[in-house]
């Protein structure tokens, strides 16, 4: 597939819900011809393969807002994009196995609550009555916000990458992004597989594979991609309602709109990309010890299917978004490690903004480019990570 | 023959009894195929279609567990079996009022948006539908745990037919220790080789902890132990299957795969149908045609009708319908006639029965390979992907081989390709000719079909997707709107995502795409194979936590 034109106001690497999003934002904000190039096919990478779990429970207040404004994006989906992602509010639920970890949701709770929403703190009867069949003295209490909540993924890319088109955006799929060119200390051109294409900027929102992309454009930034499994089981009638969530192994799982049991708990890999996305014994494993312990009624719940994709991890936990300032031009929207989906739309406009010259309401050492560059000493960290 | 003694067993609330070593379809089955089971999204009622405990359409609660096979597992004594997703029973179903309200389907993609103040209530309604069992009653009975069987070979063997006990054979018969896996009863004992009947394999990743090992193959056996075996060699013998045929109500009850009817045959009793038409020319159809005898009413076939099937049938006085499309089941919680196109937009007949045998294409039963990275090569006249082999039956995954009919091989020359795979998998020299892959396709009949088929009139639904009741028109809408490739579709539609992991529908929806999309098959694309092969019960997978290996940096 290839592009129209030979020149682009802004060309944005990667088809994902991130540079879709940030297409349609500039596409609405009048920005001039947008070209998306994508070397997979639509939603082939993170947000093909991800839990589609939206929360507001972190432990920083400015993820919690692009959460929370994230939320009333999704929550109008269905009448701005035209597809339905089922958008279901059944709250998040995070176990403490210990009074220790209750303590720590504690923590989250008061700085969730400081933000105006009304998270609880559940004792141990509350969280039981929230989960059918968890086992007895598996947990001590727990946190709960229930306009957190689950999504169907698909669709969300389907009605963005839908909109952007129907206002001229472009995307070109099998068009792979393999080096940058800049003129006078300012990106020109972005080279691909299908030739080289004249642009005034370049979005990176190549998730996993960001950090290729910057380093090809000589930008040493300190993303990591990491692999993390998923799981999906036979269909169950419905019985769970909230994301159940533990801090301790990173277990995430809740029952979609057709009823399987999808979910993840954190396996450690080899960091990089370079092993592919196979699924491994290990982790089907590890989230089938995980699961049947808490809720012993599983243990005769059939494993459907298992999957992998890559986290993009920044070392604070925050995405990067805005222009490099060693590349002007060279705009971030990467590093959003196992929640660019429930950040998109919200971190996405900010894209747009950084894109058009407009400042954000950002705070630099918190998401911009140029902050790794201080060293980590007196930053915020988000370690809220779940997967 | 000698009686077998008798199992009792409670169906909902009656008390039934059958011989021992019946699977509970065997036993359920009487004058016709019961309704089980009501399918997920619009409430059709479903039947055994496979028998081999690959589709939806003989899921069972039994004994307070969801979503078993009833084709798959043996009645026992004092089995409580009930039906699920239908209320009062599969047969009179409520909500099978669904699937007449919406003849041309619900589009859960772009419908239920509108009033947002009414979506929790849409979601609370769809989300009643969903699922087809219940939370299992309860956890591992105590009793029931059994410690994980963790098993070390030489080469080891998946499947257990004649290529896989042929492979086993000769791997105990050069001297190294062979291991042999088989979902079924197994070949019985082979001297030097280790058996291990009613054993699935699940999961093959080539990726294992290194040490000369480095396949971990996880599976499971009765009772949910898990099962895990390291290896430096596998041969993958898993055989082939009866592949689904797309047309209107091939998901109704009394539409089965050869591998159904011949297993009944067999099996049952007796066969729950008296007027079946069967689908196909090659050797599977003789087949059948010869095992139904007189319940054989029609052959329908996409082309020729060679002249041993003509023979056969006119023995058996069954009318022959050469060069015809099946396009329309009709009946609706049975089939009671089927509707046969001649090819070419010829006339159509109407031809009553009350059952439909689909015996027109064997397809290579592969995932295990697919799942383990092996290159695939698309046959275009079988229409299906095979594993990319060398004469030996090597495959692109060092160390990995198929034998037998996974392989493309020829039934006679089953045993023979095992053979050769035990010995290149000992690294030993060839002791027989090289096995020759044939593709035992149709010889091109399937030309034209599909491009003729999408232009059939529809009155119903055509489910191209029975475990999801994902229909044809929406395959076609995802085309429309530009969504292109088999990968891009099944996330669109959902197809391929259900219990058959794509075995029924993926075949037939590669060929539909192809035309849709006005490119060849292979460029459609095929389905990343995502493990397990088999769904595979969380308990016998947690119980294999401390047996398996991290993944180590190469
Ligand atoms: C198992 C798993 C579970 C997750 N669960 C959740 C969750 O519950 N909630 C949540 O919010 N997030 C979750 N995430 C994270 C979320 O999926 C990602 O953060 C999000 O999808 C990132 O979107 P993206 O658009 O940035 O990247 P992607 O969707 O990965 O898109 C990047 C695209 O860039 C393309 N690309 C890369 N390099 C190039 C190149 N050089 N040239 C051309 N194209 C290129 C890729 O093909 C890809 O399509 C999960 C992730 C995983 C892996
Ligand atoms: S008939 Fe039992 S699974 Fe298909």
């Amino acid at each position: 597939m290839t592009l129209e034109r030979d020149r682009y106001r802004v060309v944005i690497v990667g088809a994902g819900i991130v540079g879709l999003y940030t297409a349609y934002h500039l596409a609405r904000a009048g920005a001039g011809p947008i070209a998306v190039v994508d070397r997979g096919f639509l939603s082939s990478g993170g947000s093909g393969r991800n839990g589609g779990g939206i929360r507001q429970q972190w432990e920083t207040r400015s993820t919690i807002r692009l959460a929370r404004e994230s939320i009333a994006a999704y929550r109008r989906f269905g009448s701005e994009f035209g597809y339905n992602i089922w958008f279901r509010q059944g709250g998040y639920l995070f176990l403490a196995e210990t009074p220790a970890e209750l303590d720590r949701l504690r923590a989250v709770h008061d700085v969730v609550v400081a933000e105006g929403l009304p998270s609880r703190l559940l004792s141990e009867g509350e969280v039981g009555a929230h989960v059918e069949g968890i086992a007895p003295g598996a947990v001590v209490g727990g946190a709960y916000l229930g306009s957190d909540g689950t999504l169907y993924p698909f669709p969300a890319v389907w009605g963005v990458y839908e909109a952007a088109r129907s206002l001229g955006v472009e995307v070109a799929l099998g068009v792979e992004a393999r080096g940058v060119s800049s003129e006078n200390g300012r990106v020109s051109r972005l080279v691909t597989s299908d030739g080289s294409i004249a642009t005034d900027t370049i979005v990176n929102a190549a998730g996993g594979w960001s950090a290729d992309l910057s380093r090809r454009a000589g930008l040493d930034v300190p993303n990591v991609a990491s692999r993390h499994e998923i799981l999906a089981t036979e269909p169950l009638k419905p019985f769970l309602d909230p994301m159940v969530v533990r801090r301790s192994d990173g277990l995430y799982f809740s029952q979609t709109m057709r009823g399987e049991i999808v979910g993840g708990v954190t396996v450690p890999h080899p960091p990089g990309t370079a092993r592919g996305v196979p699924s491994s014994p290990r982790f089907l494993t590890s989230m089938a010890r995980a699961l049947v312990t808490l809720v012993p009624r599983l243990a005769s719940v059939g494993v459907l299917r298992a999957w992998a994709g890559f986290y993009d991890d920044t070392p604070d936990g925050f995405p990067i978004v805005g222009e490099d300032p060693r590349l002007p031009g060279f705009v971030h929207a990467n590093g959003f490690g196992g929640h660019g989906f429930m950040l998109a739309p919200a971190a996405s406009r900010r894209v747009a903004q950084s894109v058009l010259g407009e400042a954000t309401d950002l705070d630099p050492r918190e998401f911009g480019p140029g902050r790794f560059a201080a060293g980590p000493a007196g930053r915020a960290v988000e370690g809220l990570q779940l997967g | 023959m000698a009686s077998r003694p008798l199992r009792r067993f409670r169906f909902g609330r009656a008390l039934r009894a059958s011989e021992e070593g019946r699977t509970i379809l065997e036993a359920l089955v009487g004058e016709r195929l019961p309704a089980l089971v009501r399918s997920v999204r619009y409430h059709r009622p479903r039947a055994a279609f496979c028998g081999v405990g690959f589709c939806t359409g003989c899921l069972v609660r039994v004994n307070g567990r969801p979503n078993v096979r009833a084709c798959r597992q043996a009645v026992r004594e004092g089995d409580r079996v009930a039906t699920e997703n239908s209320w009062p029973s599969p047969r009179f179903d409520v909500l099978g009022a669904l699937d007449a309200l919406f003849p041309r389907g619900i589009d859960t993609l772009h419908g239920f948006r509108r009033p947002a103040f009414a979506t929790r209530t849409y979601q609370r309604v769809v989300r009643r539908l969903a699922g087809y069992g219940r939370l299992p009653d309860h956890g591992a009975p105590a009793a029931g745990i059994r410690p994980p069987t963790v098993l070390r070979a030489r080469v080891v063997i998946v499947g257990g037919g004649r290529a896989g006990a042929a492979a086993a054979a000769r791997v105990a018969a050069l001297g190294e220790p062979a291991l042999l896996l088989d979902r079924g009863p197994g070949p019985g004992p082979i001297p030097g080789v280790e058996v291990l009947p009613s054993t699935t394999a699940t999961v093959l990743s080539a990726a294992g902890p290194g040490g000369g090992d480095q396949f971990t193959l996880l599976g499971y056996s009765a009772e949910d132990a898990g099962v895990l075996v390291r290896a430096p060699a596998v041969i993958v013998a898993t055989g082939s299957y009866d592949a689904s045929l797309l047309f209107e109500g091939n998901d109704r009850p009394g539409v089965m795969t050869a591998d159904l009817a011949l297993g009944l045959a067999r099996g049952a009793r007796s066969l729950p149908f008296r007027r079946a038409v069967v689908v196909g020319s090659g050797p599977r159809a003789l087949e059948v045609l010869s095992a139904l005898g007189p319940r054989a009413c029609a052959v329908s076939a996409p082309g020729g009708i060679p002249p041993e099937l003509v023979r056969r049938a006119s023995e058996l006085g069954v009318s022959l319908f050469p060069r015809s499309m099946v396009v329309r089941a009709r009946g609706r919680s049975r089939v009671r006639s089927v509707e046969l196109r001649r090819r070419g937009s010829g006339p159509t007949d109407l031809v009553p029965c009350d059952a439909i045998v689909l015996a027109h294409r064997r397809l290579p039963h592969h995932p295990l390979l697919f799942q383990a990275g092996a290159t695939m090569v698309w046959r275009p006249l079988s229409r299906g992907y095979y594993p990319a082999l060398d004469p030996s039956g090597r495959t692109s995954v060092p160390a990995l081989f198929a034998a037998g009919s996974v392989a493309g091989v020829a039934p006679a020359e089953a045993a023979a390709s095992g053979v050769a795979a035990a010995e290149a998998a000992l690294g030993r020299p060839r002791s027989g000719p090289p096995s020759t892959p044939v593709d035992p396709g149709n010889s091109g009949e399937y030309d034209g079909y599909f491009e003729e088929l999408l232009t059939q009139p529809r009155r119903g639904k055509w489910v191209a997707c029975a475990c999801e009741d994902v229909l044809l028109d929406e395959l076609e809408a995802a085309s429309g709107r530009g969504y292109r490739g088999l990968e891009v579709v099944k996330r669109y539609t959902g197809l391929g995502t259900g219990l058959c992991q794509g075995r029924y529908c993926v075949p037939d929806a590669l060929s539909v795409l192809s035309v849709l999309e006005h490119r060849a098959p292979p460029e459609v694309g095929y389905l990343t194979q995502r493990p397990p092969v088999v769904p595979t019960p969380l308990g016998s997978l947690a119980r294999l936590h401390d047996e398996v290996g991290g993944e180590v940096v190469p």
